[in-house]
This record gives C-alpha cells, sequence and structure tokens, in this order.
C-alpha cells in the first residue's frame, strides 16, 4: 500500500478545511487545529487500479502566513495551497506562504486551489493575478466546496503527481 | 619422370606444413577428452567433493536439487509414511510436547485465576460488575487482573509520519491506524515546537491517558510506539529500544528509499508482534503485604474465636453450676465431673429415692445430650431420704408429716383410722418411730355410721336399769358398730364403742353412780349379745357428773337416765 503525505496550507479563513471536509475520512474533530494545529485526515484516490492513500496533514490556518508550523511540513509528498478568491489578501500571502513551504521541504508538486469559485459576483481577482499563480510551478485548480467542483480533480492530480514527480 | 617435389609425399608434406599445428592440438584434445571421459566411476569418486565445493560457492546446487529432493520426499511419504514418520518423531515429538504443555499450563492458569476470584469477596464484585454492564465475567476479570497489557505497536517514518507497520491481538479492532500514526508524529513535533529547546532537541517519549500509557521510542528513520494498558514495567522501554534497533539494522535498505510504499516494512511486523504481550495479576505473584488484607481476614477469626471463648467460658461455668447444685441434691454423690473429647463425664453414687442428675442437669441450662453419666446405686442417711424412704416403706397418707428427730422417725397429722403403719416394723435408718401426733380420722361413709350410733340413745325408768323396750334400738346400734368396724377395716380394736350411762339429778351421788354403771353394763351385755365383740365396748357410769344438755328442763332428768353411745377412734401404739 502506498501512502503519501500531503500538507494543506493557507491563511486563516481561505477554506482549506470546508473544502475536503466532505470527501475525506476524518478520525478528529475540528478542535485541533486551534489546539496541536493540525488536523489530519485520510483520502484514498484510485489511481489506473491501485489505491494510494494520502494522509491530509491540514495544517491550521493563520492571520500571519510567517506563523505556518514548519515542521508539520516535513516530509511532505505534495502541497494543495488554498487560495480564497473572493478575498484577494489571501492571494497576495500564499505566495510568500510558498516561499515557506519550498524553504522548508524544497519543491514538492503542488496544487493551487482557487477556491470559492461558486461566488463569481464577489470575485476579487483580475486576469493579471491569473497570470501570476500561472507563473508558479503549481497546478491552479478551481474549486468550490459548496458545489465540489475541483476537489476530487486536486486530490486525483495531486496523487498522480507524488507517483510522477510532475509539478505541472 | 618422378619429381621428389610432387606425389603423395609431396602433399603429405604440405599438409603437415600447413595445418601441422592444428592438428597436433586436435589430438591433443582427443586424447584428454578420451582420459577425462566422466565415467559414474569417476562421478561417484569425485561428487561429494563436487557437491560440497559448489554449495560454498553459491545457491544454485540447493535451487537445482530443492524440486527433485521435495517430489522425492513426497514419493517417500506416498509410499511408506511410516519411514518417514520415524525418522522424524525424534524432531516433532519434543515440539509437540512443549506445544501441549504449553497450551495446557495456559489453561491451567485461567482456570485459576478464574477459580482464584469466583468466590472472593473480589470475585463477587466482579460478577456484579458483570450483571451490571452486561459484559462477560471473563472480560471483567481480565480487565481488572491485568497487570498492563502492550495493545498496539506502530512504526511509524519519522520524517513523514506514514504509518510503516502495525500490530495489534486479534482481539483489538484498530481503525485508523494511519491517521493516529500520522497524528502522533504531529503531536510530537507540537511538543518539540512548543517545549523542547532546539539544541535539546528532545521528543515526547510517553505520555498516559487514564489506563494507557503510550510509550514513543524515536530512531534515526522511524518512531517505534507501544500503546500499553495498565502498569508498564521498566522492563518495557529496552525491549522497545531494542526492536528499534533491530529494525533499523534490518530494514536499511526500505527505509533509505521510502517514498511511500509500506509494503517493504511488512517484514517488521514478526518484531512488532513479538512486543504484544498480555500480563495479568494473577502470572506474578505479588507479596501480599500491608494491613488491608490481612485485617480483612485477621477481625472476624478474632471475633470467631472471642465469640467461641465467651460461649466456652460460658458453657464452662453454666457446667459447675450444674455440678455444684448436683453435690448439693440429697442422695447425690458426685465422685467426679470432667471433660473429655468435647462430652461431660459424671461418675458417683445416687440414692434410688434422690433426684435424677439429668433432670437437674437440664434445670440449669445444660445440654444433656453431652454428658455421660455414671451413678451407682446406694443407700443415703441424709434426714430427706429417710424420711422419703420411711413414707414409702410406711406407706403413710399425705396428711401425715414425718420428721426425725435423731433416731427418731415423728409423724404428724391425720391418718385414716385403718391405717396402719406398725405393721412392717420400723424403716430403714430410723430406730422408734413416734405416732403420738397422728390423729385417727374415719371415712366419710364410716363418719355417717358414727353419727348415727352417737345420736343414739337408751332410756330407763326412773331407779332402773332395765332395758325394757329398748331391744330394736339396740340391734339398730349393734348392726351400725359392727358396719362400722368393718368399713375402718385395718387395726383390730382400732374403733371402739364406750357406752355413758347416766342418771337423773335425783338421789344420793353414790346410789346414781352405781345406777348409771348398770344401765351402762346392761347395754353391754346385750350389744355383746347382739354380736358386737365384747372387747371392744367399754361401759362407764358418769351418774350426774357429765349430763347430757336439754334445753326443755321438763325433759331434762328424762334425758339423763339414759346410756348413750360414744365412738372411740384408738390411735396407733
Amino acid at each position: 500500500m502506498i501512502q503519501k503525505k500531503i500538507c494543506m496550507v493557507g491563511v486563516f479563513g481561505a477554506g482549506k478545511t470546508c473544502l475536503v471536509q466532505q470527501y475525506v475520512h476524518s478520525l478528529f474533530s475540528t478542535k485541533y487545529h486551534s489546539t496541536v494545529g493540525v488536523k489530519i485526515d485520510r483520502k484514498t484516490v484510485a489511481l489506473d487500479g491501485t489505491d494510494l492513500t494520502l494522509l491530509l496533514w491540514d495544517l491550521a490556518g493563520r492571520d500571519d502566513a510567517g506563523d505556518i508550523a514548519v515542521s508539520y511540513l516535513r516530509g511532505g509528498h505534495g502541497i494543495i495551497y488554498v487560495v480564497d478568491g473572493t478575498r484577494r489578501e489571501t492571494f497576495e500571502q500564499i505566495f510568500e506562504l510558498r516561499t515557506i513551504v519550498t524553504k522548508a521541504i524544497g519543491e514538492v508538486p503542488s496544487v493551487l486551489a482557487l477556491n470559492k469559485v461558486d461566488l463569481t459576483e464577489s470575485w476579487a481577482l483580475q486576469p493579471a493575478d491569473d497570470a501570476a499563480l500561472a507563473r508558479e510551478p503549481w497546478k491552479v485548480i478551481r474549486t468550490s466546496a459548496k458545489t465540489g467542483e475541483g476537489v476530487e480533480a486536486s486530490f486525483a492530480w495531486l496523487a498522480k503527481a507524488t507517483l510522477t514527480g510532475a509539478t505541472q | 619422370m618422378a619429381d621428389p617435389n610432387q606425389g603423395p609425399e609431396a602433399f603429405q608434406a604440405l599438409r603437415d606444413l600447413v595445418v601441422g599445428p592444428e592438428r597436433q592440438r586436435l589430438d591433443q584434445l582427443e586424447a584428454e577428452f578420451d582420459g577425462s571421459r566422466l565415467t559414474p566411476d569417476a562421478i561417484a569418486e569425485h561428487l561429494p567433493e563436487a557437491i560440497a565445493l559448489r554449495a560454498g560457492q553459491d545457491h544454485h546446487l540447493a535451487r537445482a536439487l530443492g524440486p527433485t529432493v521435495e517430489s522425492a520426499i513426497s514419493e517417500s511419504v506416498r509410499r511408506n509414511p511410516r519411514q518417514i514418520a520415524t525418522a522424524i518423531f525424534p524432531v516433532l515429538g519434543p515440539a509437540i510436547r512443549k506445544a501441549i504443555a504449553e497450551a495446557m499450563s495456559g489453561l491451567v492458569r485461567s482456570i485459576n485465576t478464574a477459580i482464584e476470584h469466583s468466590f472472593s469477596v473480589r470475585g463477587l464484585r466482579w460478577r456484579w460488575e458483570s450483571l451490571r454492564t452486561g459484559i462477560p465475567y471473563a472480560q471483567i476479570v481480565i480487565k481488572h487482573a491485568l497487570l498492563y497489557r502492550v495493545e498496539q505497536v506502530f512504526l511509524i517514518h519519522a520524517e513523514t509520519g506514514l504509518l510503516l507497520c502495525h500490530a495489534a491481538p486479534p482481539d483489538l479492532k484498530v481503525a485508523d491506524a494511519d491517521l493516529i500514526s500520522g497524528m502522533l508524529t504531529a503531536i510530537q513535533d507540537f511538543v518539540s515546537d512548543s517545549f523542547a529547546s532546539a539544541e535539546s532537541g528532545g521528543k515526547l517519549r510517553t505520555f498516559s491517558v487514564g489506563e494507557l500509557t503510550v510509550m514513543v521510542e524515536p530512531g534515526p528513520q522511524a518512531v517505534l510506539a507501544a500503546v500499553v494498558r495498565g502498569q508498564a514495567p521498566d522492563t518495557l522501554l529496552p525491549r522497545l529500544q531494542d526492536a528499534l534497533e533491530n529494525l533499523h539494522y534490518q530494514l536499511a535498505g526500505p527505509f533509505a528509499t521510502f517514498d511511500g510504499d509500506a509494503t517493504p516494512f511488512e517484514s517488521a511486523r514478526p518484531t512488532l508482534e513479538a512486543c504484544l504481550e498480555t500480563v495479568l495479576s494473577t502470572d506474578r505473584r505479588e507479596p501480599r503485604t500491608g494491613p488491608g488484607l490481612w485485617l480483612v481476614w485477621a477481625v472476624p477469626i478474632a471475633l470467631v474465636i472471642l465469640i467461641g471463648l465467651v460461649l466456652s467460658i460460658r458453657s464452662s461455668r453454666r457446667w459447675d453450676a450444674a455440678v455444684s447444685r448436683l453435690r448439693a441434691e440429697p442422695g447425690l454423690v458426685v465422685v467426679s465431673a470432667e471433660r473429655s473429647s468435647g462430652r461431660w463425664r459424671l461418675s458417683g453414687l445416687r440414692d434410688p429415692l434422690a433426684a435424677d442428675p439429668r433432670t437437674v442437669l437440664a434445670a440449669m441450662g445444660v445440654d444433656t445430650a453431652t454428658v455421660d453419666g455414671q451413678f451407682a446405686p446406694f443407700l443415703s442417711l441424709q434426714p430427706d431420704l429417710v424420711t422419703a424412704r420411711a413414707r414409702r416403706f410406711l406407706k403413710a397418707p399425705e396428711s401425715v408429716t414425718l420428721s426425725l428427730r435423731g433416731d427418731t422417725l415423728v409423724a404428724r397429722g391425720t391418718a385414716p383410722v385403718a391405717w396402719n403403719p406398725a405393721a412392717g416394723g420400723t424403716p430403714v435408718g430410723v430406730e422408734r418411730v413416734d405416732w403420738s401426733g397422728v390423729e385417727p380420722v374415719l371415712t366419710p361413709e364410716a363418719a355417717l355410721l358414727r353419727t348415727e350410733i352417737e345420736r343414739r340413745r337408751v332410756l330407763f325408768d326412773v331407779g332402773s336399769a332395765n332395758l325394757g323396750g329398748a331391744d330394736a334400738r339396740l340391734r339398730q346400734v349393734a348392726a351400725a358398730f359392727q358396719r362400722l368396724v368393718s368399713a375402718a377395716g385395718g387395726r383390730p380394736g382400732s374403733v371402739r364403742l364406750d357406752l355413758i350411762g347416766r342418771t337423773d339429778p335425783t338421789g344420793t351421788d353414790a346410789t346414781n353412780q352405781a345406777l348409771s354403771r348398770l344401765r351402762g353394763e346392761a347395754v353391754g351385755t346385750r350389744l355383746a349379745a347382739l354380736g358386737v365383740p365384747a372387747g371392744l365396748i367399754t361401759a362407764i357410769g358418769v351418774g350426774i357428773v357429765q349430763p347430757l344438755d336439754e334445753p326443755n328442763p321438763a325433759d331434762r332428768a328424762r334425758v339423763n337416765r339414759s346410756v348413750s353411745f360414744v365412738v372411740r377412734l384408738v390411735r396407733a401404739e
């Protein structure tokens, strides 16, 4: 059985937990975020007939990206960055987060989940921002916790990428 | 013409020149080949060395021979199983015995545990808990008797927190070991980040949750975490360390190339399972010290002993009192009173008239079923016994009281005139009997006869002692007296008839005295003639000394010219 450690990072309120909540198997309550600072869930992805188990380390979001608990990133095989498309500051901080992560564990397959795409009227990002995101070595996937759009795709892409080593 | 450079010789020479060296080598090879032909003899000669040589070089020989050996064994077993069985028995026998012995000792231990806890207070409490909670008794026993149990062992990749291998007993269902493994790593990181300084690089080693203790042994590549229920012994940690070191050594390759695939780490399972164990308190006898346990037993035992002592003292005192009472009892002589083998034994002398010793003991509260008594008969000279015996001997009626004054038995009271105590002589232990205090009495029937007799009078003419027409009356008196004598029965002469003759006041005293006497004698003579024994009749003349009372003065003289009758009862002598 192959397992991969996936870390989910994003500033406070980006919607990381909401995004995956109904797609993963949880043993621990969200209380862990405020106590230990991380909550671990499991997501099994079927890839070409074999199951791959993703251990999702859902890191507590902080207001300041610099506060992230670097220890929890150690050994991560993949990263899911979460940005709230309706809150521009989450977009701005994601680059800083990425710097911290790559400094801690190097370059690993990553997904940038551009969340809350169902809220088009309050969308805060410009086409230029999309271009800025596209320049980074991560797979940008538009997601919605409400409709489920892009969630499974994010897991599937990242699972495969951790096996092949692809970054985009 | 023949040219020496032509012809077969020349050709031979040319051939030798061209292919000679090759030819020579071919011949040499042919000779070598012939000389080293692998005949069975040659193979037989070199086979053992050859096998040994090759086996020392690599495993090809074993691999090649494997299938052949396996099928040879199968074939042998198929044809004659007995031979193989005999051959491997020395190996299998001890192994089987050992396995059975282990299984039996396990069974005996669990039976011991069950018995030990079945009837103790603790056992009853556990049974109640089982009833209350619906959990089987056996599980309750294990829960309480558990000293410690290593329930789960995790082998966790140090860097990623991914679960490499996990061992738990079959009866323990553990879901999400991978999540627990991850979270355990996260918590370790959390504790290190929060509390350990960078230099010390400390790790969370042990933490406790309720009955559980989690022992975490960190290594460079992996972390070994053991979940222990109960009191983990000191020896557990070194064992975990040993196991982790062995795994690092054994799995160095897989650790180096680990990229999420835990399959190679399956081989760590036996090592992890070796760390699982359950130790019950019944497996290890702890010295039972402290005041609690012995007090629990000592107090009831002391109470029982105390109660026993009190009962024994009370019983002993009651016995002593009963024996004293026996000694005081008239006609009983207690020679010995002792206790032996749980029973009281009494021996002595008993007058037949004395009280029954058992009745006396029972009245004093002694359980006579525990008493054996042996009393020889004797005659007691104690006054009570002498009088009692005399009463029996004399057949004295209840109305007579008997007492002893020295050697004399004194009788008092009233007795039927028929009673004749002197008939059988004096009783045992008595020299004389004083009957003077006993007043004879008549039976009611005899008393009626007496009244009838004494009511009658025989009247006389003035100055006469002639019976005249009194004959019929005298016959009645005679008959009545004879009936009275026979009704009184018993002692002869005990009932007598006195005839009292009287006169009227006229005339001299001397004349009257003589006349009165004559009158009495006349009646006596007549009564004797009518059949009354003369010895029982006494004629007395009183003259005018004791006149009969008569209210009418005119009749007073007439009434006193008479003879009246008095029935007299005579005391025994």
